[in-house]
């Protein structure tokens, strides 16, 4: 190797002390350490949470039918090589001579549950264990508050059907239990081999057959292509986003919150080093005429300082890429009792991105300013003067955000969230020259002292401040957009389970027990919603016309919906069109997306037929409602007195706490007729989930925050020797520390707040574009983001500036003038 | 003696936002191997530009300039930086030294460049002819002016000592080499700038306030407001061309 070859290396050691490199360095590592960390605990969490998120099925696709389905199918599905399992569910009568009970019954194959686990205890002493199948044939498992309601023990038999099972354990947790959530009764687990002995099942009985698939991707979408065009009405295919729309909803989002905070430290990193390449180039001028002077041509030039880029770059990306994949290791290992499964190992894949990532940023932004430097003038080392001006860079203004656009849209392989962005940086970098000129065409200097001092030093450097605003706004744009896009997510998770949503249900409660029922639940300390009375009916005609004959038909006009009457609005509605029972006194109002769904509008005539008898009434009003609020919601409320000569049933819910389980057995000892539905155990899952979803998402904020700090520092350090020089000057004339620190301070704090404001208006169009576009969340202005903006925006620049330079302050300024000189 | 240094009709002007200013008019002049030239005049009379345009550090707007027997005007800035890389050392009035560098390392610097091997040896020995054996090691800011000048001498005198003749093809640019030092350490410095220059054979030129300095060199030209006014010895005239009409020998 030639000493030339060396000569890039060993000027990058020693320019290492100078604090730039060490700071594009910095900003590389962070940059390539956040995106690596994203994209491997993305990934991780992606596929441990799809993990997850199957064992709400208990498979990765299942097929639901009230039917078997033809063996044809199942013969495809093995030679696809894909696993299956089968549960057919029902409802039946569990006994034990004198005491019967209605009960939810599953009765499953060998395999079952393909994915995720069941919990069970042999004994009601014992604690729960997970096991990964069944009961064996001629045994069943319980829920456990089905003993005390049978008077059973461990080892009794139950009948059921002609069979007579033993009872080996008790049933804590089935993966699946949230599929079929109107299911009568306390749960029961069986093997699907003593079916036919049990001879439960008769024609006409109503069941549901679920065919429960897993294997690899390929095969699985192989097998329902095939499959697709042979099912029936009575078929129906479901896949997570089917079986848990809130869980993959929650995953969806939390995944392109992630790919938002890669981009970001994508963005901010960009800055950093474009920054801090800049004061390097600047800091370089003098080495390069130097250089230049002793026959140095621009040519090796450029190699030495590519030479050193190549080799920062390299080393800054291998340094992010350990760091990343380490955090996000240690950030998995602390959050492993998050995770239901063990998350799998991460691909490759994330660490050529954070490689991409370092190279992008580093030839985005670093090699303009390097290909200035490459092009300074040898007379300067005779003039003296080590001005490297701003000349307009066509390279720079192309390569930087071209180069960032483009990663960025790699990263989140989202254009929403590159034009929120852009959208977001448009208007920051738009308003910083604006904003740069209000300020230094102010009368603020008028005030006289510090703030003369201050506005002057900015007019001195109005120039170069333009581009300071716009990297501080950045920064603050940066971490104010992902406080609140965080904010916005976890509040929508909150709103959607709130800590005492409703978490169960009670149906077919008669008229006559209303009253009792409420009673019973209020003198045990559990408040419930309003009782809804509720008539099942079914929507015959539509202005005259038979439902039947609709060209487009629905769900809603195949079955029996739940109709019902009050003259309060529920809570969580809201009347969006027509209006309410107190100014009209007749008709039915429609929940609206049903509405949209059937082209139904105010004043069409709708008639339904409930019990073979015919009711009309006209549309008063069109209603939205929360489906999320674990309350009673109906498509269809009439006006009081209008269906109450129809035998009705009630319906409520309300929230239990754990230790009040067993207030359920009094429920359905007292009333036997009242079917309770039990949500608690997948709500619980539900959170669960979504915490740790949140806990990612707030860990990656902070790693955020640290690189919207680094990009702060970055933009201080970019200004601060002609600050220094300055300073010292003004102390040598006998200008006071104090007045030079109020001067400092209010220096940077009024770029501090003009960076703040334009990063609050940059937020609010990015979290506008985002909440449209990437979150499906509604828009909500943010007004604590103007005020945070300026303020963090001050506080911050100008404690980082002050700080950087209170050497100038500090130590005398004949050292000052002498380390800049 | 063929001249180590010519300029023909030399004119530079540079734009500034009052319209073009002329920093240097119609300037000759020629300079054999191995002789000095002292060009005074006051701050602003275009004499660091003009040792600019001599070293090939830039082109001037018009007129022909040849270094060591080639034109460097005909040159594009890597062609320049090749003759200069070959045969030009500099010493500046602020020393010029790289400060994340130590003293052998800076000495190296030229020799590094052009990728040659044994680079170290030579720089320590140029290092030990001015003195500064002790302190190779040491970082610019650990040491004095004087000594940082020395090592910025050691430097020129490093970067032009490659062609290993007894009659080098080197040329030495100084611009005011004195003008950051004390009254003992300039006069220091100018003794061994004086001295490696006779031993190693090299051409001089130096651009200076100080008449006592410019004194010592073989020719002197004084300039005013870009052009040259006087030459103050009886070889100054040599040195002339019949260009510069103000020029008195």
């Amino acid at each position: 190797m030639t000493r030339f070859t060396m000569l890039p290396l060993r000027l990058l050691a020693r320019d290492w002390r100078g604090g730039e490199l060490a700071l594009v360095a910095t900003a590389l590592v962070l940059a390539v350490a956040c995106v690596t960390a994203i994209a491997h605990f993305s990934d991780r969490l992606n596929r441990a949470m799809h993990i997850q998120s199957q064992t709400f099925l208990a498979a990765e696709r299942v097929i639901s039918s009230s039917r078997p389905v033809n063996a044809t199918w199942l013969d495809e599905a093995r030679k696809q090589g894909l696993q299956q399992a089968q549960t057919v569910q029902f409802a039946s009568m569990l006994s034990t001579g004198d005491q019967f009970q209605f009960a939810s019954v599953k009765a499953a194959s060998e395999g079952y549950p393909l994915v995720g686990h069941l919990e069970m205890r042999p004994n009601s002493a014992d604690s729960s264990r997970v096991v990964h199948g069944g009961p064996p044939s001629g045994e069943v498992w319980l829920e456990p508050r089905l003993l005390p309601l049978l008077g059973l023990a461990i080892g009794d038999r139950v009948q059921l059907g002609d069979s007579h099972l033993k009872v080996t354990g008790l049933l804590d947790y089935e993966p699946d239990s949230s599929n079929n959530l109107f299911s009568m009764g306390a749960r029961v687990l069986m093997n699907a081999a003593d079916l036919n002995a049990a001879n439960i099942i008769q024609p006409g009985s109503r069941v549901r057959y679920r065919y429960l698939f897993a294997g690899d991707d390929a095969a699985l979408d192989a097998y329902f292509k095939w499959l697709k065009p042979r099912l029936t009405d009575h078929q129906r295919v479901i896949d997570l986003r089917e079986g848990q729309p809130r869980v993959a909803s929650a995953l969806d989002r939390a995944e392109r919150f992630l790919f938002l905070a890669g981009s970001l430290a994508v963005l901010l990193a960009s800055v950093a080093v474009g920054l801090a390449a800049r004061r390097y180039s600047l800091r370089h001028t003098s080495y390069v005429a130097v250089m230049k002077s002793l026959g140095a041509g621009r040519g090796k030039v450029l190699r030495i300082y590519l030479g050193q880029l190549a080799a920062l770059t390299l080393l800054a990306t291998l340094a992010g890429l350990a760091i990343g994949t380490l955090v996000q290791a240690q950030a998995v290992a602390m959050m492993a009792d998050f995770f239901p499964v063990d998350p799998p190992p991460s691909h490759w894949q994330p660490l050529l991105v954070g490689a991409v990532t370092g190279f992008a940023c580093a030839l985005g932004f670093a090699l303009p300013p390097l290909f200035r430097l490459a092009r300074t003038d040898p007379m300067q080392t005779l003039r003296r003067d080590w001005s490297n001006p701003d000349r307009r860079e066509w390279l720079g203004l192309i390569l930087g955000p071209t180069s960032m656009l483009a990663l960025i849209w790699w990263l989140s392989g989202s254009l929403a969230i590159t034009l929120a962005l852009c959208t977001g940086m448009a208007l920051l970098v738009g308003g910083s020259a604006l904003v740069n000129q209000l300020l230094v065409r102010g009368r603020l200097s008028a005030l006289g002292g510090s703030w003369r001092i201050a506005i002057g030093s900015l007019q001195r450097r109005a120039a170069f401040n333009t581009l300071l605003i716009a990297a501080f706004g950045t920064g603050l744009l940066a971490m104010l957009a992902l406080v609140f896009a965080r904010t916005a997510l976890i509040d929508e998770w909150r709103m959607q389970l709130p800590e005492k949503a409703p978490n169960h249900f009670l149906v077919n409660v008669a008229p006559g027990d209303v009253e009792s029922l409420h009673q019973l639940l209020a003198d045990n300390g559990v408040t419930s919603t309003e009782f809804y009375p509720m008539v099942r009916g079914r929507l015959v005609a539509i202005n005259g016309t038979p439902a039947k004959e609709r060209k487009k038909q629905d769900g809603a006009l195949r079955r029996e919906l739940n109709l019902s009457w009050t003259d309060t609005l529920p809570a969580d509605n809201k009347i969006l069109e027509g209006a309410w029972w107190d100014k009209v006194d007749r008709g039915v109002s429609v929940e609206v997306e049903l509405a949209a769904r059937l082209n139904l509008k105010l004043g069409d005539l709708l008639r339904f037929s409930i019990g073979g008898l015919e009711v009309e009434a006209p549309i008063t009003s069109l209603r939205s409602l929360d489906w999320n609020s674990m309350r009673p919601n109906f498509y269809m409320i009439f006006a009081p007195g209008a269906l109450e000569d129809f035998p009705a049933t009630y319906i409520t819910s309300f929230y239990l706490p754990p230790e009040q389980k067993l207030l359920i057995n009094d429920l359905v000892r007292a009333y036997p007729s009242v079917t309770v539905i039990e949500l608690d155990r997948i709500i619980a899952r539900i959170r669960d989930t979504i915490d740790q979803v949140s806990l990612a998402i707030e860990s990656v904020m902070v790693l955020m925050l640290i690189a919207g700090v680094l990009v702060l520092i970055a933009g201080v350090r970019a200004s601060i020797a002609e600050r220094l020089q300055e300073a010292a000057i003004i102390r040598t004339l006998g200008g006071r520390r104090r007045l030079l620190l109020q001067s400092l301070l209010l220096e940077f704090g009024l770029l501090g707040v003009a960076a703040g404001l334009l990063a609050a208006a940059g937020a609010e169009a990015t979290l506008l574009v985002l909440a449209q576009r990437v979150f499906d969340l509604p828009f909500n202005l943010h007004p604590m983001l103007w005020i945070l903006g300026p303020l963090c925006g001050a506080l911050l620049v100008g404690i980082a500036g002050t700080l950087a330079c209170r050497s100038s302050v500090s130590q005398p300024p004949l050292k000052v003038l002498r380390e800049l000189a | 003696m063929p001249a180590m240094l010519k300029a023909e009709n030399i004119h530079h002007r540079v734009a500034t936002s009052e319209g073009p200013l002329t920093l240097l008019n119609n300037i000759s002049l020629q300079l054999a191997r191995g002789e000095s030239l002292a060009i005074t005049g006051a701050s602003g009379s275009g004499k660091s530009t003009l040792l600019g345009l001599l070293a090939g550090l830039d082109k001037p707007s018009d007129g022909r300039i040849w270094l060591a027997g080639e034109e460097i005007t005909a040159m594009d800035e890597e062609q320049r930086a090749a003759v200069r890389a070959r045969c030009v050392g500099f010493v500046f009035q602020t020393f010029q030294l790289l400060p994340g560098l130590t003293a052998l390392e800076n000495v190296m610097l030229p020799s590094e460049l052009r990728g040659e091997r044994g680079a170290d040896k030579r720089a320590a020995e140029f290092l030990s002819r001015v003195g500064l054996e002790h302190r190779l090691h040491h970082y610019p800011r650990q040491l004095s002016g004087g000594e940082q000048q020395r090592v910025a001498i050691a430097r020129a005198f490093c970067s032009i000592s490659n062609t290993g003749s007894e009659h080098s093809d080197g040329i030495l640019f100084a611009d005011e080499p004195t003008g950051s030092l004390d009254a003992g350490n300039g006069e220091k410095i100018i003794d061994l700038l004086f001295n490696l220059n006779a031993e190693s054979g090299t051409t001089l030129v130096l651009v200076t306030h100080e008449q006592r300095l410019a004194g010592r060199c073989q020719a002197h030209l004084r300039m005013v407001a870009g052009e040259i006014t006087a030459a103050d010895s009886a070889s100054s005239a040599d040195v002339l061309s019949s260009g510069n009409p103000g020029a008195t020998a």
